[in-house]
């Protein structure tokens, strides 16, 4: 069923305004950009094309920096560190090689492969398991560092403190320099741009907001962050390269701790996130301290860290933007795709008598404290299980480690019939396990389509270069979005939704993920009576109509009572009891566990 | 045994230089990025103490009280908006640094000034001369760590600050105003960088960059130490020594690299570092 | 004619995006005890929460003894008199028993007298001051909040779920020490509880909360009151 996003007419005209201001606005940028490529060394003297040549290959950093900073949200104070790999790549083959055109192939092939080695071994110390992003901010502080310390004991090899000057390099005048350099520099713009916006790239700002929540849809978050550390790690590498080349002189404050945070500076006032905002911020800015550099050193470098600290307190999007926004260029555009099914895989005959869900002997414990012992559960396709108990049973743990294999004390978890080790949660989530969170869990600044389609990245790969026009969803996810309306909403912001409808927009996602088990963490909190009949009419469906295998903990029995087809009943840390609701509702043993008639008291630490 | 006294002094001196980062990282959470500035702050304090030809232990007090005026005014003005943003209070803080700097070029000038010790000389300890001034680094270390200590466990300021530290929240549900204590702290945090400065600086020298080259080796001891005093003096104690060792063992480069290097090592291998969390 | 001790008028609150509290209003006289009852999820710790304001109020406004209190922060509100005890991290485990009994009182001096009027109902604590109070166990971690909330001579005492995880015989000491401090400073309280027979014991009068509305009310000594509350709390 195709759907076109049906938002009023005066919506449409508005959002169809602001595409066309901003993308000519865009447009007009690139045609004065390349307008001054062309006509610069007419216009230019030679002492400016000098500096803009420089900017250029600084500007190159500096956007490798908003895509790490701005996009993937990794404040990092170590690109220069790169840049200065690239510069002394040049620098010491030319001294000590001479300069040729090999000599020249084999500088930036060292430039580059060294500095992806050390961003590779940068990922691995920074991007774990657990790892604070204060802790990768922390590594990539210390890489400067350590490679400015490292050049300076270098002795007379790598020039030590005053670097190595007046070596042979390319025989190019700066006209042809400035056209090469610009180009390059417009070059890695353009390709960062149509990364930074297409479908895979929006990954970046997914992981950005919310990394737990991008684990759980089967997305590597760690490998992701290295490679692409790894890749603008290169491109700085580049282009410190074609900076050492160019100027002839290279020292250690190239690679060092002041440039990095000189480049946080540029974007941060160019506006982070935006691309072109830190590509013209860091070009002005060298300009400007070029030629302001003699006559008012202070009072330049001043004024730049006050504006940076007044930029960081009010004015976080930058002041680039703010000021270009008459031009329509504040605004980001997003395109709203059109709606399509996706067909699911066949079930096959085995998947149909494994069970979804097989716990053995689970236990988990913090030192002392037993919060979950014993578990034995099985649940199979098709079955809606409600797991109840009152607060401190162990549902959530419960819930844990069934979906991340590190969790548990003892046991064994299949999914599937895959047996779950000690497997992290984008590797469970891939046996066909989808979960979603008690709180709505999404991604807080990317639009309604753009987390539909993330959640889908493990069915769907999404393109690293293009803007998929339609959006493919197993009909249960289509369903739940043209129930609950947000098929309305395509192109709205998440979270500008009601709770209602991010929690709604977090089940199509899971959903989304084809899954074969579902686990649901009080899906009704907080939901008016509407919105949870119509939650407890799709989960229904999920399980009677489509055989997928539901699992819910939930405290409104009301609701419980109504969909499940079982009940299995927590206490301290045990399963209590299992059967029809009647069963249950009914027993002894339940009407005390809540009654709070007779309460045992908690094993303590 | 001069390497014993070198390594004490040592770590006296970082004990000192991290004083004021703690209190401010214990309580408030951020990282002060402007400790570099401040510590600078210090060190001209004593300079200008020595141009006036003022009695130099005059700068001591002079450098604490003007650290905590300008904490006051950066507690209201920056820190406090960015409470919920602390990645951007490094950077608002490292602006301020910049625009700290960028100052005192324009007042003292770039030039690297030298100022009048205290008192001078050596004294002969264990058998051997040793620089006085650097010796008596170690009582004024010993001498900050049980100030502190002893405001924070003996005076109720101390214990509601504890709070605080431990339970933000909480504090505040029983009726302890955690903005002020924030104010306080931070202001003693500044004050206590600053005058550390005044108190470094006969070391070696004063220019606009000397902060700078304390602040990575702070910032990195304090992610390690944890939320005591206790547990700082602990960490200084051992990447100190290692420090030292490796300065006169190996080669002063690496040694100058031994503290960034090793809290990052132990950072990854154990994220609460010494501390309990 | 006196103020309500606690009056909340139409109050709205929630976190973020979802609403919890819609349009409540209650009214607790002074020197009533009120619990507040309700299975899980319903709204009761947000009720005690948007009080203390901890969460914004997104609409209503609350009084305290006539004063209206809806914009202030926690710590003021704590100063001018409520005591609570949140259900979860209500002690600081670091500090030792002294410390976290004295952090609730306004003047250092009054910490004698204050736990020598507190020492009777829980003789425990007289000897063992500077005990670390993550080192207590569950039930006596739970009587130091009370003692905690009854130093602080509050006009109103907010408990969440006080009796979790107690065996009955420290439940008992709980039900002797809050009917004591009415009994002696007449304290207003507003309880929230699973255990419905501490309840009764307690409160005066009881609301049945659910989906972040007042249901149901009535006095915890009417005769079908135990069957009332326990067709609401049905499993």
């Amino acid at each position: 069923m195709d759907n076109t996003s049906n938002t009023t007419p005066v919506e449409q005209v508005i959002q169809m305004s602001n595409a066309i201001s901003h993308k000519s606005g865009l447009r007009y940028l690139a045609a004065i950009g390349v307008a001054l490529l062309v006509v610069g060394p007419w216009i230019f003297d030679t002492y400016l094309l000098n500096i803009l040549v420089k900017a250029f290959f600084m500007a190159m950093v500096a956007v490798t920096v908003d895509v790490l900073w701005g996009y993937a949200g990794y404040l990092t104070f170590g690109q220069s560190a790169f840049f200065g790999i690239g510069a002394y790549a040049a620098g010491l083959i030319f001294t000590h090689s001479g300069f040729s055109a090999s000599n020249a192939i084999i500088a930036i092939g060292a430039a580059v492969v060294v500095s992806m080695i050390v961003a590779f071994v940068v990922g691995w110390l920074s991007f774990y398991r657990g790892a604070s992003p204060f802790f990768a901010t922390v590594i990539s502080l210390v890489l400067p560092i350590v490679l400015v310390q490292l050049t300076l004991s270098g002795g007379s090899w790598t020039g030590s403190s005053s670097g190595l000057t007046g070596y042979e390099t390319f025989d190019l005048t700066v006209e042809a320099w400035y056209r090469i350099a610009g180009a390059a520099l417009g070059l890695v713009a353009i390709a960062a741009w149509f990364i930074v916006r297409s479908d895979g790239g929006r990954i970046l700002s997914a992981i950005r907001d919310n990394e737990s929540r991008c684990a759980y849809l089967g997305i590597n978050t760690l490998t992701v962050k290295t490679i692409l550390l790894v890749v603008t790690a290169g491109i700085a590498s580049f282009a410190g390269f074609g900076y050492g080349a160019f100027s002839g002189v290279v020292a250690p404050e190239l690679g060092g701790f002041v440039l990095g945070t000189e480049l946080i500076i540029w974007v941060a006032l160019g506006g982070r996130g935006t691309l072109w905002g830190p590509l013209i911020g860091a070009i002005l800015i060298n300009v400007v301290t070029a030629y302001l550099g003699s006559s008012m050193p202070f009072a330049w470098q001043l004024i730049l860290g006050a504006s940076f600290v007044l930029v960081i307190v009010l004015l976080p999007q930058g002041l680039v933007p703010v000021l270009l926004k008459p031009f329509g260029l504040g605004q980001y555009v997003h395109r709203i795709p059109h709606l399509a099914v996706r067909e699911t895989a066949p079930v096959s005959d085995l998947e149909k008598t494994t069970p979804a869900i097989l716990m053995e002997g689970v236990a988990k414990h913090y030192g002392y404290l037993k919060v979950l012992e014993g578990i034995d559960l099985k649940a199979n396709r098709g079955e809606l299980v409600g797991l109840i108990g009152p607060n401190g049973a162990g549902k959530t743990t419960l819930m844990r480690c069934m979906s991340d294999g590190l969790d548990r004390s003892a046991g064994n978890v299949s999914i599937c019939g895959n047996d779950i080790q000690l497997l992290p949660p984008d590797r469970c989530v891939k046996f066909g396990l989808g979960r979603k969170f008690q709180n709505a869990n999404i991604f807080e600044s990317l639009t309604v389509a753009e987390c539909l389609r993330i959640a889908g990245t493990t069915r769907v790969t999404p393109s690293l270069l293009k803007q998929d026009k339609h959006l493919t969803l197993p009909q249960y996810a289509l369903d739940v979005v043209n129930t609950t309306g947000l098929s309305q909403k395509l192109g709205a912001v998440a979270r500008d939704l009601s709770h209602g409808e991010q929690q709604a927009l977090e089940l199509a996602m899971v959903l989304a993920q084809e899954p074969r088990l579902v686990l649901l963490d009080e899906p009704t909190a907080g939901l008016t009576k509407t919105e949870r009949t119509q939650i407890g009419n799709i989960l229904s469906s999920l399980a009677h109509k489509y055989q997928l295998c539901c699992l819910l903990v939930e405290h409104d029995l009301d609701f419980v009572e109504e969909i499940a087809t079982r009940i299995v009943v927590l206490h301290q840390g045990r399963i209590v009891m299992e059967g029809s609701f009647r069963e249950v509702v009914n027993s002894e043993l339940v009407k005390t566990i809540y009654s709070g008639a007779s309460h045992a008291p908690m094993e303590t630490v | 045994m001069i390497l014993f006294l070198d390594i004490f002094t040592t770590v006296a001196t970082l004990f000192v230089v991290t004083a004021g980062l703690m209190m401010i990282f214990g309580v408030m959470k951020i990282v002060n990025f402007a400790h570099g500035a401040l510590l600078t702050i210090g060190g001209y304090t004593s300079y200008v103490v020595t141009q006036l030809k003022l009695d130099p232990w005059v700068s001591w007090p002079l450098a604490l009280l003007s650290g905590a005026a300008i904490g006051m005014l950066v507690e209201l003005s920056i820190v406090r908006p960015l409470y919920k943003r602390p990645l951007d209070a490094i950077l608002a803080t490292w602006g301020l640094s910049i625009v700290i700097g960028q100052l005192i070029v324009m007042t003292f000038g770039r030039e690297v000034q030298f100022v009048d010790a205290p008192f001078s000389g050596t004294w002969p300890i264990f058998g051997v001369e040793y620089s006085a001034y650097r010796l008596m680094l170690l009582p004024a270390a010993l001498a900050i760590c049980l100030a502190l200590t002893g405001l924070l466990n003996g005076t109720r300021f101390g214990v509601k600050t504890r709070a605080v530290i431990m339970n933000e929240d909480l504090a505040r549900g029983i009726g302890i105003n955690s903005g002020r204590i924030r104010f306080i702290t931070f202001s003693l945090g500044t004050g206590l960088g600053s005058m550390a400065g005044a108190l470094i600086t006969p070391l070696s020298s004063v220019d606009p960059n000397m902060g700078l080259n304390w602040l990575v080796s702070a910032f990195m001891l304090v992610m390690v130490s944890g939320h005591s005093m206790a547990s700082l003096l602990l960490t200084c104690l051992v990447f100190g020594t290692v420090q030292v060792l490796i300065s006169t063992f190996l080669s002063p480069v690496l040694g100058g690299l031994a503290i960034a290097v090793l809290a990052a090592l132990t950072l990854r291998i154990r994220p609460k570092g010494f501390g309990n969390g | 004619m006196s103020q309500a001790a606690l009056q909340l008028k139409f109050v709205t609150s929630g976190y973020k995006a979802s609403v919890v509290l819609r349009d409540l209003s209650l009214k607790i006289d002074s020197g009533e005890a009120v619990a507040l009852l309700g299975k899980n999820g319903m709204g009761k710790s947000t009720l005690l929460k948007t009080v203390m304001g901890y969460l914004p109020k997104m609409a209503g406004t609350v009084h305290v003894g006539g004063e209206d209190v809806t914009r202030l922060p926690p710590y003021k509100i704590a100063s001018s008199g409520i005591a609570y005890a949140a259900q979860e991290q209500a002690l600081f485990a670091d500090l030792s028993i002294r410390d976290n009994l004295r952090l609730g009182l306004e003047k250092e001096s009054t910490f004698d007298e204050r736990f020598a009027l507190i020492t009777p109902i829980f003789p425990v604590f007289k000897e063992r001051l500077k005990q670390y109070a993550g080192t207590l166990s569950g039930g006596e971690q739970k009587m130091l909040l009370v003692a905690r909330a009854l130093m602080m001579r509050p006009s109103i005492i907010l408990l969440d779920e006080i009796t979790e995880g107690l065996q009955p015989s420290v439940i008992d000491r709980l039900v002797d020490a809050l009917l004591w401090e009415r009994k002696e400073h007449g304290t207003t309280m507003l309880i929230i509880e699973q255990n419905v027979p501490f309840a009764m014991k307690v409160a005066d009068r009881y609301l049945i909360l659910k989906q972040g509305e007042i249901v149901d009310e009535g006095d915890t000594k009417a005769d079908k009151a135990q069957e009332t509350i326990f067709s609401h709390l049905r499993v």
